[in-house]
C-alpha cells in the first residue's frame, strides 16, 4: 500500500493539477487537496524513518523534518494515519514472506480504488489481510511440526541402527574374551588398565587410561537392584543388554554417584546408554540435565561416559521408580509413554538446560 | 651444532623433555637457520623466538596482532577437568590458573604449530627446526604440571597435542606409518571402543546427522514416485545413513507402499570387503525389522581405485541415486580415504548410470592454497571449531570429550594433516561438479527446516546456511565445517575427465592420497 505503491488519486477525477510555488502539487477542484506524489511521499517516508518509524513520528516533527513549504499539519496528520494503518499488515506480510496472491491483490485494490482513501475500506482490507496472515503463520507452524515429527523418527531410527552395530561389536568382543582389558574388581578406585589403549602409537605422553579412574566407590550396587530404579525406563527398550566388565553409571538421583558395576565379563551395550542419553531428561525444569550412561568394554573410561551422561533421573517411562515426569506437555510427542523421543535425548546437550520445547519450536 | 645434536637425540620420537640447564637451553641455542629469510616480519620472528624461550618469559607478547585468529580461539573456555560445577566463562580473561592467561598460551601453541608446519614444508624447509619446535610443543602441551593430553589441560592444549602428533608423524615419515599401522591393529581390537566414541560424537554434535539427513531428504524427494530405488553409495561405512532413509520410506504417508530399496556399496579391492558385507547384513536385518523391501550388493573399484559404472548392476525400471559422503572416516580400520581421482570417477559415473540425483556431503572450508602451511592452518581452524563446539555443548563432560578426541578426532587430525601435506590443493567438489555440467537440485523448504530443527537440538553456535540453491552448509560460529549438496548428472559425456585442478600428475599417484 503506502510504502510501495504510488499513492495516487484517480487522475480521472481530477484532470487538472497545478504545481504550486512550493513544489507541492495541488488539485484544482473546489477543495484543493494535496496530491501525494511519489517524491513527496518518499520524503515523507524518509522523515518518518528518521524519526524512528510511523509510531514515533508526529505530524509536527515530520513537518519540521520534511521542511516543505505549504505542508500543513492537517495534511501530515491524515497522511500519517493512513501510512500507519497501511504499513502494519504490509510489514508483517513481508516478514513472513507470504506470497499470498490474494492478499497482494487486496492491497492493490485497496491502493487504487481509494480515491478518497476511505478509512473504512482500509480497515476491511486490513482485517482480511490480518486473517490471511494468521492462516499463513498457522500453516507454517503446522509444517514445522510436521518436519519435527519426521526428524524425530529419523533420529530414532538412526539411533536404533547404531545400537545394532554396537551390539554386534559388543558380542564380538565378548566372544573374543577381551584380552586387552583387565578389570580390577569393585574396588573403590577401580582402575582400568588397558594396555592396548595406552599408547595409540603416539609419542605424546598423554596419560594412559590407567590414570583415569572409574567412578569408584560406595555406591556400588547390584545391577538387578537398580533395574527397579529410574533406570528401568532407561533399559526398557534394550532387551539385549549385556553387562559390561566396567562399571557403568546410569544416572542417579544425586547425579554423582555411580550405581552399578558389572558383575562379569560381558560387555555393556553402549547403544543403550547412548539411547538413553536423553531419555529421561527432565522436561524443562532442571538446570542440570543429566543422562545415564553405560560403557562399552575395553578401554572406555567410565568417567568420560559418565560425564556425558550425568543426568538426573527424569522420565521413567515405565512408571516405576522415581518418576519425575513433570507432565509438561511436549508438543511433539506422539506418545510420551514410549521411549522418549530422541529429540529430547539430544536436547540435554544444550547447555544450561534450556527449554527443549522452545528449541524445538523455534525456527532456526 | 652440538646443542642441536643433543636436542635431537633427546627429542626425536619421544616425549622426553629437554634437559634444560636451569630452564632453557634455548637461549643458548642459536637457530639452525637465519630467521631473516624465514619471515620478513620481525614481529613473527620475535614472537616465535620468544615462544621458544623459557616459559617464564614475559607472555605479554600477546601484542601480536599479526595473526588474527578467530575469536573463539581466544574464548576457549580454559577450564580443566578439575573444575567443578561452574560452567566455563566465556571471556578469556577469566581463565583459571595458568598464570599469564591460557589465552596467550593458546596463541603461542598455535604459532608454534604453524612455525613447525612452515619448517616442514615452507619455503625454507628445515627438518631440524621442525623437530626442535615439536619438542618444544610437546613440552608445552604436556607440562610437568601434569595436566596433559586427554583428560587434562585446556582444550587448546589438547588440540595442539594432536596436531603436534600429526606433525611429528609427518616428520618421522615411514616410522610414523609403522606406528599408525600398529595403532590401527590395536584399534581393530577395540573397534567397539571406537564405535562407542563415535556414538558419543554423534550424540554430542550434529555433524554426521546433518549430512545424512539432508542427503536423505533430498533423495526421498527425488524418488518420491518410483517403485524401485537403487542407491550407489561411495563409502558406506557402517551404513548408518540408510537407517533413517529406510524409516522415512516406510512411513511415507501418501499412498504408495515403500519402494524396493537396493543399495550398492562401492568397495575397495581387498581389505574391508568383509566389513562391507557385515554392513549389508546389518542393513538387511534393519530393513526387515521395518518391513522395507531391501537388497544389497557391492561394486568393487578397479585396481586404480577408479569407479566403473559398468560394475553396477542396474535393473530396469529402477531409479538410480548416487550418494557420496566424503567425510573422514571415524574408524581407522574403515574405508580409508581414496584419491581424488577415485571420487571423480564415481561422480562422473552418474551420467552413465542415468542417476536421478547425486548427493554429496563433504567437508567445507577446505583450504585451496597451494601450500601445506595454508592447508595446515585450515585444518587447525577446522578442528578448533569442532573442539570448541563440543566443549560449548558439553562443558562438563570433559572425559567424554577426551574420549572422542582421542579415538575419533585425533586420528582424523592425523589423517587430515597427512593429506594436507601431500595434496596439491583440492577445491570443494561442488565447483568441480558445476564445471562438469552437473545441475543443481534445489534444497527443499522441508529439508532446510529439518536442518534447522536438527541444529536446534544442539548448541546455539551451530548454524546452517544456504550456499546456493542446492547446498546447505553447517558451521560452527561462522566457521564452515561440512556441507551437503544435491546435483543432477550432466548429460552423458563421452569420457569422464578428472578434475583439472587436482594435480594428478604422473609423479603423484592416487595412492599418495591414501592413508598409510
Amino acid at each position: 500500500m503506502f510504502p510501495s505503491k504510488k499513492p495516487t488519486m484517480n487522475s480521472h477525477e481530477r484532470p487538472m493539477c497545478v504545481q504550486g510555488d512550493s513544489g507541492l502539487v495541488l488539485t484544482t477542484d473546489p477543495k484543493p487537496r494535496l496530491r501525494w506524489t511519489v517524491e513527496l511521499h518518499d520524503r515523507f517516508v524518509d522523515a518518518v524513518t528518521q524519526l524512528g518509524g510511523p509510531d514515533k513520528a508526529t505530524p509536527k516533527t515530520i513537518m519540521r523534518v520534511m521542511g516543505v513549504q505549504g505542508l500543513t499539519l492537517y495534511h501530515l496528520k491524515s497522511h500519517l494515519q493512513k501510512f500507519r494503518l497501511g504499513k502494519q499488515p504490509h510489514k508483517e506480510i513481508n516478514d513472513h514472506s507470504i506470497k499470498d496472491a490474494s492478499a497482494l491483490d487486496m492491497q492493490r485494490n485497496a491502493a487504487s480504488s481509494s480515491g478518497i482513501m476511505g478509512r473504512t475500506m482500509n480497515e476491511n482490507v486490513h482485517i482480511t489481510e490480518a486473517l490471511s496472515m494468521q492462516m499463513e503463520v498457522q500453516r507454517r507452524i503446522q509444517e514445522q511440526l510436521e518436519v519435527q515429527k519426521h526428524l524425530q523418527m529419523r533420529i530414532e531410527a538412526q539411533r536404533k541402527y547404531m545400537q545394532t552395530i554396537l551390539e554386534k561389536a559388543c558380542q564380538t568382543l565378548a566372544g573374543e574374551g577381551m584380552a586387552s582389558v583387565s578389570y580390577k574388581g569393585h574396588g573403590n578406585q577401580g582402575v582400568i588398565h588397558v594396555g592396548a589403549m595406552k599408547d595409540m602409537g603416539s609419542p605424546m605422553s598423554f596419560p594412559s587410561l590407567q590414570d583415569l579412574h572409574l567412578y569408584g566407590g560406595d555406591d556400588q550396587l547390584d545391577m538387578q537392584q537398580h533395574m527397579d530404579r529410574p533406570l528401568d525406563g532407561f533399559f526398557q527398550a534394550n532387551e539385549g543388554v549385556c553387562l559390561g566388565k566396567k562399571r557403568f553409571n546410569p544416572y542417579s538421583s544425586n547425579g554423582k554417584s555411580p550405581l552399578i558395576c558389572a558383575d562379569d565379563l560381558r560387555l555393556q551395550e553402549l547403544g543403550s546408554a547412548a539411547a538413553c542419553m536423553g531419555a529421561q531428561e527432565e522436561p524443562s525444569k532442571n538446570d542440570q540435565l543429566q543422562i545415564a550412561s553405560s560403557v562399552i568394554g575395553g578401554g572406555i573410561d567410565m568417567d568420560s561416559i559418565t560425564d556425558v551422561y550425568e543426568t538426573k533421573p527424569v522420565l521413567s517411562t515405565d512408571g516405576t521408580g522415581e518418576k519425575k515426569h513433570e507432565g509438561s506437555p511436549k508438543l511433539e510427542r506422539p506418545s510420551p509413554r514410549r521411549a522418549p523421543l530422541p529429540v529430547e535425548r539430544i536436547n540435554p546437550m544444550i547447555r544450561g538446560g534450556t527449554l527443549p520445547q522452545t528449541r524445538n519450536i523455534s525456527y532456526g | 651444532m652440538e646443542e642441536a645434536g643433543d636436542l635431537e637425540i633427546s627429542g626425536v620420537g619421544s616425549n622426553s623433555t629437554i634437559n634444560d640447564d636451569g630452564g632453557c637451553a634455548w637461549t643458548d641455542w642459536s637457530p639452525v637457520i637465519d630467521w631473516g629469510p624465514l619471515s620478513a616480519d620481525d614481529d613473527f620472528r620475535g614472537l616465535v623466538e620468544a615462544m621458544m624461550c623459557d616459559d617464564n618469559d614475559d607472555v605479554a607478547h600477546a601484542g601480536v596482532t599479526r595473526m588474527a585468529y578467530d575469536p573463539y580461539w581466544n574464548s576457549n573456555p580454559s577450564s580443566t577437568t578439575t573444575s567443578t560445577g561452574t560452567p566455563p566463562a566465556e571471556e578469556p580473561s577469566s581463565s583459571d590458573g595458568g598464570g599469564g592467561g591460557n589465552d596467550d598460551k593458546g596463541l603461542r601453541l598455535v604459532h608454534l604449530l604453524v612455525a613447525a608446519a612452515e619448517a616442514l614444508a615452507g619455503p625454507y624447509k628445515s627438518r631440524e627446526l621442525a623437530r626442535v619446535i615439536l619438542v618444544r610443543l610437546k613440552e608445552l602441551v604436556s607440562p610437568a604440571g601434569g595436566a596433559a593430553g586427554c583428560g587434562g589441560g585446556t582444550s587448546m592444549e589438547r588440540l595442539a597435542a594432536y596436531f603436534t602428533n600429526a606433525l611429528q608423524g609427518l616428520l618421522d615419515g615411514s616410522s610414523a606409518t609403522a606406528c599408525s599401522r600398529q595403532s590401527a591393529s590395536h584399534l581393530d581390537g577395540q573397534v567397539g571402543d571406537v564405535l562407542a566414541a563415535f556414538q558419543l560424537l554423534q550424540d554430542m554434535s550434529p555433524y554426521e546427522k546433518f549430512g545424512h539427513f539432508t542427503a536423505n531428504q533430498a533423495i526421498l524427494e527425488a524418488v518420491a514416485r518410483y517403485r524401485r530405488v537403487h542407491i550407489v553409495d561411495y563409502d558406506i561405512a557402517e551404513g548408518v545413513q540408510w537407517a533413517s532413509l529406510m524409516q522415512a520410506l516406510v512411513s511415507r504417508k501418501d499412498g504408495p507402499p515403500p519402494p524396493h530399496l537396493r543399495i550398492t556399496a562401492v568397495t575397495q579391492r581387498g581389505s574391508g570387503t568383509r566389513a562391507v558385507q557385515e554392513t549389508g547384513r546389518r542393513l538387511a536385518a534393519f530393513a526387515a525389522s521395518l518391513g522395507q523391501p531391501f537388497s544389497f550388493g557391492q561394486c568393487r573399484l578397479e585396481a586404480d581405485e577408479r569407479f566403473r559404472p559398468a560394475g553396477v548392476k542396474v535393473v530396469k525400471g529402477e531409479t538410480v541415486v548416487l550418494n557420496c559422503v566424503l567425510q573422514p572416516p571415524h574408524a581407522a580400520g574403515a574405508a580409508t580415504t581414496r584419491g581424488a581421482g577415485s571420487v571423480a570417477s564415481f561422480l562422473s559415473g552418474a551420467a552413465t548410470l542415468g542417476a536421478r540425483v547425486v548427493a554429496v556431503v563433504e567437508e567445507e572450508g577446505v583450504a585451496e592454497d597451494g601450500n601445506f602451511v595454508g592447508r595446515f592452518m585450515g585444518e587447525l581452524h577446522r578442528y578448533s571449531a569442532v573442539w570448541d563446539s563440543l566443549e560449548a555443548g558439553f562443558p562438563m563432560q570433559g572425559r567424554a570429550r577426551g574420549l572422542v578426541e582421542r579415538l575419533i578426532l585425533g586420528p582424523r587430525i592425523a589423517g587430515a594433516v597427512r593429506r594436507a601435506y601431500r595434496a596439491t590443493g583440492e577445491g570443494g567438489w561442488g565447483e568441480w561438479m558445476a564445471r562438469m555440467g552437473f545441475g543443481r537440485v534445489g534444497i527443499s523448504c522441508f529439508n532446510h527446516c529439518q536442518a534447522r530443527l536438527l541444529l536446534g537440538l544442539f548448541s546455539d553456535g551451530y548454524q546452517v546456511e544456504e550456499d546456493g540453491p542446492n547446498k546447505l552448509v553447517l558451521g560452527w560460529k561462522s566457521r564452515r565445517l561440512t556441507s551437503a549438496s544435491i546435483w543432477s548428472p550432466p548429460p552423458p559425456a563421452p569420457a569422464s575427465v578428472p578434475p583439472a585442478n587436482i594435480g594428478v600428475s604422473s609423479s603423484m599417484e592416487d595412492s599418495d592420497f591414501l592413508l598409510d
